[in-house]
């Protein structure tokens, strides 16, 4: 870690919907570069901790730091605090109605402003990036899932953000297209883009993750590199789902 | 060679039938067709009263005579044996008979139609009274969509906010005017709005009641509009740091748009239909003029000529409209894939 700022600071988050109380209190510390995996059985809250962060979710109580700023402060403009924060969806959510190129140019020009000139260059660098240069004109409905998805990193990219989320960016690909999306996440992991991951994906893990989360339940009951959850792991419920999964 | 194969089967099943019954019932026959058919021409043209309204005994074997032609047609229509052409003829000929049945017994001047329904002269009379109605209809209807489009449009927006308050007042603004008849409406702004103290034109009044009522309904398409955009297209718009406005003009609307136009080319055409209610508060609209020069001129010809000016203008749009549907489904079907 050449460089050990905290980028991401979370003290007791709490969530509940209703009678439903899904985070129970999270305390964590993300540092920047620094690439976090985000695991856990399903119902355990992961994509609700994640969708906290970047406050798609209201957190029902507790503190959330990016960058040393409290985001849930009164004064604080929510969708600033996003332009920081790009994220990446399961099921893509690319705009319908855009080619792909108009899908990474709109927020850069909409929201920070830039030219359509410079728009348009940032974009087709990134779509170079993503491997996708040729599908530039081409609607999502002509792109396959894992193109999309790459589209979808390209756009969340193009808003130069510090942090990335990714909230099971692979599971609704067919097993030869998640190659080429968990490609483009290792370049950005090695280019030193802080993220933080919620996936399944073990062999991506286990190459690109510096620390692993285990969430059970709404809480972190394990924090530790790969290498420790992976083969060290004492704890019942991290063995067992380890177990399942493999 | 189908040809032959498929006669060879339809044979084959007929003598199936002769099998199985040990001969072909009588009905089944196409001497049996063509002699009934015969029978039933040689009925009419003999046996049938000839034209003037007709006494108690005729009329009984007046509707005799369609009796025999309605079962005639029945048995030809459940065969299904019997070829296709077959059961065209008997369809055109049924509507033949029926018209020429009403040609002799209706008391209708038919000389005289020519002169009262297709003058081409008492149209011309009439021209300039027509055009003008003609205006002032397109005038209610482009007005009234325009109106119904910005109500509608804004009040659907207000609806996506899910404000509980805000979102009582909208329903019952919609359920008040999809509920309250245009020409009731009509008849409050333009008789007892003045009352109040509002008086407004007749035309004035006619817009703003197609209007008041269209945007009732241009406000569910938009809001059916709306609510058939996926939550993920909203959370991904928050995820780039788009505002709520951003997010409504870039993303909502332009996808909103492409489902809502069918249904709502819909909707100005039934609309536009409307505005012949307009002729109730005295607006010389189409209809109204129309009606009036034909009570002037003592001659339906104008009332006519604007009946198949409807249907010259509507047929078109009603049948856009539902291209427009079609192709939108096939899209969706499409993307669905």
């Amino acid at each position: 870690m050449k460089d050990t700022e905290t980028m991401i600071e979370v003290i007791e988050l709490h969530k509940r919907f209703k009678d439903l109380h899904v985070l129970k209190g999270i305390s964590t510390k993300v540092k920047q570069s620094e690439v976090v995996a985000i695991m856990g059985p399903s119902g355990s809250g992961k994509s609700t901790f994640i969708r906290c962060l970047n406050r798609l979710e209201e957190p029902s109580s507790g503190q959330i730091y990016i960058e040393g700023i409290d985001i849930l402060a009164p004064y604080i403009d929510v969708n600033l605090v996003r332009t920081e924060i790009g994220m990446v969806f399961q099921s893509f959510n690319l705009f319908p109605h855009l080619t792909s190129i108009e899908n990474i140019k709109l927020a850069p020009m909409s929201v920070r402003k830039i030219s359509a000139k410079e728009a348009t260059e940032r974009a087709m660098a990134l779509l170079e990036k993503v491997g996708l240069a040729d599908k530039a004109d081409a609607y999502p409905e002509q792109l396959s899932g894992g193109q999309q998805q790459r589209v979808a990193i390209a756009r969340a990219l193009a808003m130069q953000p510090q942090i990335m989320f990714f909230d099971e960016p692979t599971s609704a690909l067919d097993p030869e297209m998640i190659g080429e999306v968990l490609d483009v996440m290792r370049t950005m992991a090695k280019e030193g883009m802080t993220m933080m991951v919620v996936s399944h994906e073990m062999g991506f893990i286990k190459e690109a993750a510096d620390r692993i989360l285990f969430l059970v339940d709404g809480l972190i009951v394990e924090d530790g590199t790969p290498d420790y959850i992976f083969n060290h792991s004492q704890h019942k419920r991290t063995i067992e789902f380890l177990g399942k999964i493999v | 060679m189908a040809e032959p194969t498929s006669s060879q089967t339809s044979t084959s099943r007929l003598s199936d039938l002769k099998d199985k019954v040990g001969h072909l019932p009588f009905i089944r026959r196409n001497s049996f067709v063509y002699g009934s058919l015969s029978l039933l021409v040689l009925y009419a043209l003999f046996l049938l009263p000839s034209k003037g309204s007709p006494e108690a005994v005729d009329l009984g074997r007046i509707i005799l005579f369609c009796l025999l032609l309605l079962v005639w047609a029945f048995i030809i229509f459940t065969d299904e044996l019997k070829p296709e052409k077959m059961k065209t003829i008997t369809v055109f000929s049924i509507f033949i008979a029926a018209a020429w049945l009403y040609y002799r017994y209706s008391t209708a001047r038919w000389g005289e139609m020519g002169y009262l329904f297709f003058n081409l002269e008492m149209i011309q009379k009439a021209w300039p009274t027509l055009v003008e109605g003609f205006w002032t209809t397109l005038l209610l209807a482009v007005c009234a969509a325009i109106m119904s489009t910005i109500i509608g449009l804004l009040l659907a927006v207000f609806r996506s906010f899910n404000n509980p308050v805000l979102n009582f007042f909208i329903i019952v603004y919609v359920d008040f005017f999809r509920a309250m008849p245009i020409i009731v409406l009509m008849m409050l702004i333009y008789y007892a709005l003045p009352f109040m103290g509002i008086s407004l034109s007749a035309i004035l009044s006619g817009i703003l009641a197609l209007g008041l009522n269209s945007s009732a309904y241009v406000s569910e398409i938009f809001r059916a509009g709306f609510l058939s955009i996926k939550k993920g297209q909203i959370e991904a718009s928050s995820a780039l740091g788009l505002n709520p406005i951003q997010t409504m003009r870039l993303v909502i609307l332009p996808q909103a748009f492409r489902v809502v136009i069918p249904p709502l080319v819909g909707n100005y055409v039934a609309s536009a239909k409307d505005t012949a209610l307009a002729s109730s508060i005295s607006i010389i609209e189409l209809l109204k003029a129309g009606l009036s020069q034909k009570s002037l001129l003592a001659n339906p010809s104008p009332l006519i000529f604007v009946t198949v000016l409807y249907l010259v203008m509507f047929v078109p749009l009603t049948r856009f409209s539902g291209y427009l549907e079609k192709r939108m489904k096939e899209s969706q079907r499409q993307v669905n894939l």
